[in-house]
């Protein structure tokens, strides 16, 4: 089953953070988890920079996450890996067990990215930012319990769009939000 | 961007994500976002706050959480909207109970209810949320309470809600397996659904039951063989297709499915050969979804009962995989291969090459390499682990190498050598576990009985390690294992003499003075071979530079080396026949028994009975004459609260009457025994045993009433005058009052404990005095006991051979498996350190010295 998504910047700060097994407790090992990213990233341990470099040409998308969530998650999470990719200046993670395959996470990770895509036209890192309910709610068409529900994407797009035209109708009473339905 | 205006949240939230964006430092970042829940705090709280405003605090919060700070303060306000009529409030709210709680919250609880309600709405949509919300909160106990809705959503005529109810009862099933056994049936039901969807979301929980029972569903073999068919035969409606796929994740799991079902069974993989191989060949490689399908295709391959035909199609795949340019590609590829070398080893002659070219790219693929032979695959990895600068790469490498190593080892040579160099080029960053495993393998040998191969095997570690010891840097665990290999069989088949042996240890120690640890084994190894060669008659002749060593190290600051030394000395001023005893050759592997009653004293202790002595009072018993003692306090509290034990306080006695074994006894630095419960118990045996002679140790039981009377609480008799509440003192404490047991002279200790009650007096003033002189004092404080043990061992052996004989057995149980350092001597060292005392220690042992 996938064990949790997480979105982040360059910067490392996060986006989206969204774990199926269990909660990540706030604070605890944040720095630790930006660690074992960078090095996922392929940025020497230990580098200075602030950034986030680009992933190095010699590595694949691919990593162990044993160790990278500090001691009160790695029995929970032993076993599992990662798939980190980029897209512009933010860094999607799945964090997945061996029951997954490696190489459709990574496509249901482009899915994701598409459907974020054709919600937002074109989609930014500011439009996470804001409507991270929005794209919460896109996840949960696509992720279910930790299992993938649907990958088709233009049926995901057709599924939020029922929900935000419902949520319009009754949301005619209060004006004064326009909310992200007008996109 | 423009767009910043169109998002409908208020211009708070823009600034808040704004400063929060440019903030430069993490101290910067917090102040923020405490300002921010400040905020939130009053406003949310507050009565007044309309409803949609009360959703954007809602995402806010959300937003400061996800940065990593508490609002735990805002959860109930989450649970609120829950209950509100507005959709978009209402999945708001949900969305913000699911990100906020865990399923074991007491909130969840309010939460029920609602959801309950929403279960049966007519929209579906408030359905759909609900069920999310199902599959992230609810937790055993609540999941009768939703169980029937759930179950009845099954039959909703719309996919999406069929879906994730099914999803919902897979969760639970992961949740409570029970909860829902009975249930288990529906999800072969829904294999059937007429919507491709949802028999993709019952593929999941199948997948789960057929790992755990394949048995159970070998008659689903057909079917999903069927469905597969037909996904490949592009039977499903074209909004399934992506990239030009039919289904992939559909046929991913399918494949994962057959795999499970198909292993070691003939049968069932017969039906599976003409379906799997057709897939393989229609595979668009081109493709990133493609190549996962293949991927899947020969990990199936790999499981299913061989095929020749299919074995061949699947080679093919991974040599297109391993010439690939993508690096996914390439480390699939040697996953890939691992799985298949299982079945056909030689595909892996043909792919070496590719393979070295992958080492050059990620570390990573190393952990693949258990497809080749051992030797080959090490000689790669050694290289690559030397050129790496970082530490983490490098510790993750040394481990795999050892890894395999211990797994593909071709010959036991093959083995050590392969170690050394780990430890050469990466020692200080492997598991001290490693080191252990190394000694205990030479130790051992290899477990069959050939002793020829074993001495062998310990030879040639040795002679390797005589080459190897004379490089500068090595790292200390390496040279720890080198010490210790040496110690056990550095003379052991002759070839080298002890002088020559023991000068090479001496040169390890003097070229590593800071490292206390290789010190120490160094000086070990040496009282090793000093003890075999007086055991074996020959005569000892110490060098001179280990005799400087030895000085050196017996006024050392470490305890633990100055210990060492005096038994080494000790040691050496025994006959051939205790030596023997204490050091018996190549013992290592031996189980040494303790008696742990001390049966042997019983006779002892009649007769002293016998001419008045007092008799032994259980601790049970004392205890309630005293209970001024922490450490009795507890033990009271232990047993009358005997419910409540954790098990971690029973540990360390199964340790001790089980694992005296191989190399816990082969010496005492291999492992570390920090119970002091356990070392008081070691203990026991040693410090009664001299004791019990009648003349010889007469100095040593003085020490030992001297110890007493400084912290410990005297006698069972008597009121207790010390405030000490550290644990070591008080087992030390134990241990001497059992023993006092055992000694026969009670007016010596009569007259000893009215002065000690004297000196108990003494007024606070002077106990504050002592406090701030103590730092000063216990440097030279500890080493005073051990110099009066000296002179008590010197004169045991010449006074009385055969006593020392025969306490040398315990003895050197006792010094064998205590650990760190057998306090047997340095009783007051912990306790010096770790306490303050009542009184002051120097003068208490002037006045016994003198």
């Amino acid at each position: 089953m996938i064990r949790g998504v997480i979105i982040m910047n360059d910067q490392g700060k996060p986006r989206l953070i969204r774990f199926y097994e269990f909660q990540l407790i706030f604070g605890c090992c944040w720095s630790i988890l930006i660690r074992g990213l960078r090095l996922a990233c392929g940025e020497a341990a230990g580098a200075g920079s602030k950034h986030l470099q680009n992933r190095a040409e010699n590595v694949s998308n691919f990593v162990k996450v044993d160790s990278l969530f500090g001691p009160s998650y790695d029995h929970q999470l032993a076993g599992c890996a990662a798939c980190v990719q980029n897209f512009c200046n933010i860094y999607f993670v799945f964090i997945f067990d061996n029951s997954e395959n490696e190489l459709a996470m990574l496509d249901l990770m482009q899915v994701f990215v598409e459907t974020l895509d054709k919600c937002f036209s074109n989609v930014c890192e500011l439009d996470i930012v804001f409507n991270f309910n929005k794209v919460h709610t896109i996840l949960d068409e696509i992720i279910l319990g930790g299992q993938v529900l649907e990958t088709s994407s233009s049926d995901v797009v057709m599924a939020v769009e029922d929900i935000s035209k419902l949520e319009k109708n009754s949301n005619s009473i209060i004006p004064s939000i326009p909310g992200w339905q007008g996109r | 961007m423009g767009s910043q205006g169109g998002f409908g949240q208020s211009k708070e939230f823009l600034d808040l994500i704004k400063s929060i964006g440019e903030c430069r430092s993490k101290a910067e970042e917090d102040r923020i976002v405490l300002r921010e829940i400040e905020t939130l705090k009053t406003r949310l709280s507050s009565p007044n706050t309309p409803k949609f405003k009360l959703k954007e605090y809602l995402i806010r919060l959300l937003y400061v959480e996800m940065l990593g700070h508490d609002a735990s303060f805002g959860y109930i306000h989450a649970v609120k909207m829950t209950h509100d009529e507005n959709l978009l409030l209402k999945r708001t709210g949900y969305l913000a109970v699911t990100l906020f709680l865990n399923e074991d919250h007491d909130l969840i609880i309010l939460i029920v209810n609602t959801i309950q309600k929403d279960l049966k709405s007519d929209n579906y949509l408030v359905v759909c949320a609900a069920l999310n919300a199902v599959c992230r909160l609810i937790n055993e106990e609540t999941i009768p309470a939703v169980l029937p809705q759930v179950v009845e959503l099954l039959g909703h005529q719309k996919e999406a809600v069929r879906k994730k109810a099914v999803m919902a009862l897979h969760r639970f099933y992961q949740r409570a397996p029970g909860s829902v056994s009975h249930l288990i049936s529906n999800f072969r039901k829904r294999l059937c659904d007429n919507d491709p969807g949802v028999m993709g979301a019952a593929l999941c929980p199948l997948f789960d039951l057929i790992t755990i029972d394949a048995d159970a569903y070998k008659d689903l073999v057909v079917s999903f063989v069927n469905i597969l068919k037909q996904v490949a035969e592009r039977r499903l409606p074209k909004s399934y297709d992506y990239h030009q796929m039919p289904a992939p994740f559909i046929q991913i799991k399918l494949l994962k499915i057959l795999a499970l079902l198909g292993s070691g069974d003939k049968k069932a993989s017969e039906q599976m050969y003409t379906i799997v191989g057709d897939i393989m060949r229609k595979c668009d490689s081109t493709s990133n979804i493609g190549n996962a399908i293949l991927y899947e295709c020969i990990c199936c391959v790999s499981s299913l009962h061989p095929n020749p035909k299919l074995l061949e199609a699947a080679a093919d795949a991974i040599s297109k995989f391993l010439k690939s340019d993508s690096h996914n590609l390439r480390y699939l590829g040697i996953d890939a291969l691992s799985r298949l070398i299982k079945i056909s080893p030689e595909i892996a002659e043909q792919h070496q090459l590719a393979v070295i070219d992958c080492l050059e790219f990620e570390y990573l693929f190393v952990c693949s390499f258990s497809c080749y032979k051992a030797s080959m695959s090490l000689n790669l990895a050694f290289p690559y682990m030397i050129s790496i600068s970082d530490n983490h790469y490098k510790t993750e490498i040394a481990s795999r190498c050892v890894e395999l190593a211990e797994q593909f080892a071709p010959s036991n040579q093959w083995f050590i050598q392969a170690m050394n160099k780990v430890f050469e080029h990466a020692g200080d960053l492997v598991n001290a576990k490693v080191a252990h495993n190394l000694m205990r393998l030479i130790a051992e040998g290899f477990g069959e009985d050939d002793d020829a191969a074993d001495t062998q095997l310990r030879s040639s570690a040795v002679e390797s390690y005589l080459q190897i010891m004379g490089e500068p840097k090595l790292p200390s665990a390496f040279l720890q294992v080198i010490c210790w290999v040496l110690g056990e069989y550095g003379t052991a088949d002759g070839k080298y003499s002890a002088s020559y042996i023991t000068g090479k240890l001496c040169d390890v120690a003097e070229a590593h003075l800071a490292d206390d640890t290789v010190k120490a084994y160094a000086i070990t190894a040496l009282m090793k071979i000093y003890s075999f060669e007086i055991a074996a008659g020959r005569a000892v002749d110490v060098l001179p530079e280990c005799q400087s060593l030895i000085e050196e190290m017996l006024a050392s600051h470490s305890t633990d080396l100055q210990q060492r030394a005096y038994e080494l000395q000790a040691i050496l001023n025994l006959d051939a026949h205790a030596v023997e005893k204490i050091m018996p050759m190549d013992s290592t592997c031996d189980d040494i028994e303790i008696d742990k009653s001390l049966s042997f004293l019983n006779g002892y202790v009649q007769q002293a009975v016998e001419n008045g002595a007092q008799p032994y009072i259980p601790e049970s018993e004392r205890s309630g004459m005293s209970n001024i003692s922490n450490f009795k306090s507890q033990e009271d509290h232990e047993s009358s609260t005997h419910a409540l034990r954790f098990e971690a306080y029973e540990l360390p006695k199964p340790v001790l009457s089980q694992n005296v074994p191989p190399i816990l006894a082969s010496s005492t630095e291999l492992v570390p025994v920090p119970e002091p419960l356990y070392v008081a118990d070691i203990l026991q045996p040693a410090t009664s045993a001299p004791s019990g002679s009648d003349a010889g140790p007469s100095e040593l039981r003085l020490r030992l009433d001297g110890v007493q009377r400084k912290w410990g609480k005297p006698t069972y008799s008597s009121a207790t005058p010390s405030t000490s509440s550290n644990d070591t003192v008080k087992i030390q404490n134990e241990a001497t009052q059992r023993d006092s047991v055992g000694i026969s002279n009670s007016k010596t200790r009569d007259v000893s404990y009215d002065s000690r009650k004297q000196q108990v007096e003494i007024s606070p003033e002077k106990q504050k005095l002592a406090a701030s002189l103590f730092g000063v004092v216990s440097k030279s404080d500890g080493r005073q006991p051990s110099s009066s043990q000296k002179i008590s061992k010197h004169q045991n052996p010449t006074s009385d051979k055969s006593r020392a004989a025969k306490t040398a057995a315990p003895d050197t149980a006792a010094v064998k498996t205590s650990q760190p350092p057998p306090d047997l001597l340095d009783l007051s060292e912990p306790s010096v350190s770790s306490s303050a005392p009542s009184v002051d220690p120097f003068k208490q042992w002037k006045a016994f010295l003198i």
